[in-house]
């Protein structure tokens, strides 16, 4: 039984106008890929970055600066070199994707190496689109460097600041094709043991493909369909589930209807019908 | 209701009174109860509107990605997705508001934008080449997520529906791990 109410209509007004209101404070990017050290917090790759890892777009700070966390105190784990923040090989020529959540009129997008500049992109004042790229040769960067990519917003003071740490020519170009497929998604809520790469490991010309951080908790989907008596495993985050698993959760089975690594909130329940049948 | 629901999902309908209904009922069976705000209203219709995208997005994700981790991740969100933007249309119709926002970026682009993406950048996922595509993808659905994120923290903030902002909880850890799992898609 649904009961109607009839709000006048300067209500469904007024709920129109909060959104102008409330969109300036969403105003953010990040450079995604190759990983900038945001995105490395997000993703889970290097713990305990703190707020950042929650909302890696938001590297905001007055125009100018050249620190990875643009002089943001909040986000001051993005300078500290001591973090071991693993270098991504890539080609000479480099494609930056940088992800934005809000767009803002745009001055400019500069490119840092140590500190000095390589390339800037002119946008004009123009208002981007949700995703933007820029191709830099850094060519004349071989070896690891940490680059700082900067989006200078066209109608405020502030920019975006990304640091993103390469191994210049060290390797094949971005695409991660030795990726092995199922990456556990460590919660992000405890300080996820995610071991960053070991000091030792051999970082300067080996093609860094982050392994070390697949020893992370990979407990394997529990592919025990053939029991019938729902022997698998309990549900768990973080862990690749094939179609047909059986999985058991607050003491009731379930069988997954669609292959997916798990996430919080994607446990077996009335929300996720799609993934799980109630057996 | 809502209680009623889950019983029925663990009993697998043992009692022979029952008919044989469906044995799970889905989520566009929970009722939003009638205490709500404009924050509320603000809410479920900013994403109705961005998660028909999302589906958009989705669908196209799970179509063309030629990586099956991504493809997978693609269809369990579109999956999920679905059920819950017929039980956000439910709660509005429910409240009688219309379940459809007026015009999205193009308005407000000026200060930030309402966050959304552009139809043309979702149609520029089917026509992207194979081999770039699932870049594209990522980074797109990275961004739509993050979206997603900043809306539900503004309705933990100011909403009043209980039903509404425990749906906006799990919004957030659910996109938040998604941004996790593209990150760790998209960088191996």
């Amino acid at each position: 039984m649904r009961r109607k109410i009839a709000y006048p209509l300067a209500t469904l007004g007024m709920v129109g106008s909060t959104l102008v209101i409330a969109s300036p404070a969403l105003a953010h990017g990040y450079v995604s890929s190759p990983p900038s050290r945001q995105a490395q917090c997000a993703a889970g790759k290097v713990a305990d970055c703190g707020a950042i890892q929650f909302e890696p777009q938001s590297v905001e700070a007055p125009k100018g600066s050249k620190q990875c966390n643009g002089g943001n105190a909040g986000f001051s784990v993005l300078n500290d070199n001591s973090r071991n923040w693993p270098a991504t090989s890539v080609g000479t020529s480099v494609k930056f994707n940088w992800v934005l959540t809000a767009r803002h009129r745009t001055a400019t997008w500069v490119y840092y190496v140590d500190g000095a500049e390589v390339a800037t992109f002119d946008d004009k004042n123009a208002i981007p689109e949700a995703t933007v790229s820029h191709t830099v040769n850094l060519s004349r960067f071989p070896g690891k460097h940490t680059v700082l990519a900067v989006w200078n917003i066209g109608d405020t003071t502030n920019a975006f600041y990304s640091c993103v740490d390469l191994n210049i020519g060290g390797g094949a170009a971005s695409a991660p094709t030795s990726t092995p497929t199922s990456a556990p998604a460590a919660k992000p809520t405890t300080a996820a043991p995610t071991a960053p790469p070991t000091t030792d490991a051999p970082t300067t010309d080996a093609p860094t493909t982050d392994a070390p951080t697949t020893a992370a908790p990979t407990v394997t989907a529990t592919s025990s369909s053939s029991s019938a008596t729902s022997a698998g495993g309990s549900w768990a985050a973080g862990v690749s589930y094939r179609s047909g698993d059986v999985v058991t959760y607050h003491g009731a089975s379930y069988r997954c209807r669609q292959s997916h690594t798990s996430i919080r909130s994607w446990e077996p329940s009335m929300f996720t019908l799609a993934l799980w049948l109630p057996l | 209701m809502a209680a009623a629901l889950v019983l029925s999902l663990g009993a697998c309908g043992t009692s022979p009174e029952t008919p044989p209904a469906p044995v799970a009922s889905n989520v566009a069976d929970i009722a939003a109860g009638s205490t709500y705000n404009d924050r509320d209203v603000m809410f479920l219709q900013m994403l109705v509107d961005h998660q028909q995208q999302g589906l958009q997005m989705a669908e196209i994700g799970a179509s063309r990605a030629t990586r099956s981790d991504v493809a997978d991740l693609a269809r369990a969100v579109e999956l999920t997705q679905t059920d819950e933007l017929a039980m956000m249309k439910n709660w509005l119709t429910e409240w009688g508001k219309p379940t459809a926002v007026d015009k999205r970026v193009s308005v407000h682009a000026d200060h930030g934008g309402l966050p959304s993406t552009t139809d043309a950048e979702i149609d520029s996922l089917r026509t992207v080449g194979k081999a770039e595509f699932e870049t594209a993808f990522l980074n797109l659905f990275l961004a739509h997520q993050h979206n997603a994120v900043e809306m539900a923290q503004l309705e933990l903030d100011k909403g009043t529906n209980e039903q509404a902002k425990q749906f906006a909880e799990r919004v957030k850890e659910s996109r938040t791990d998604q941004v996790q799992q593209m990150l760790r898609l998209l960088n191996g």
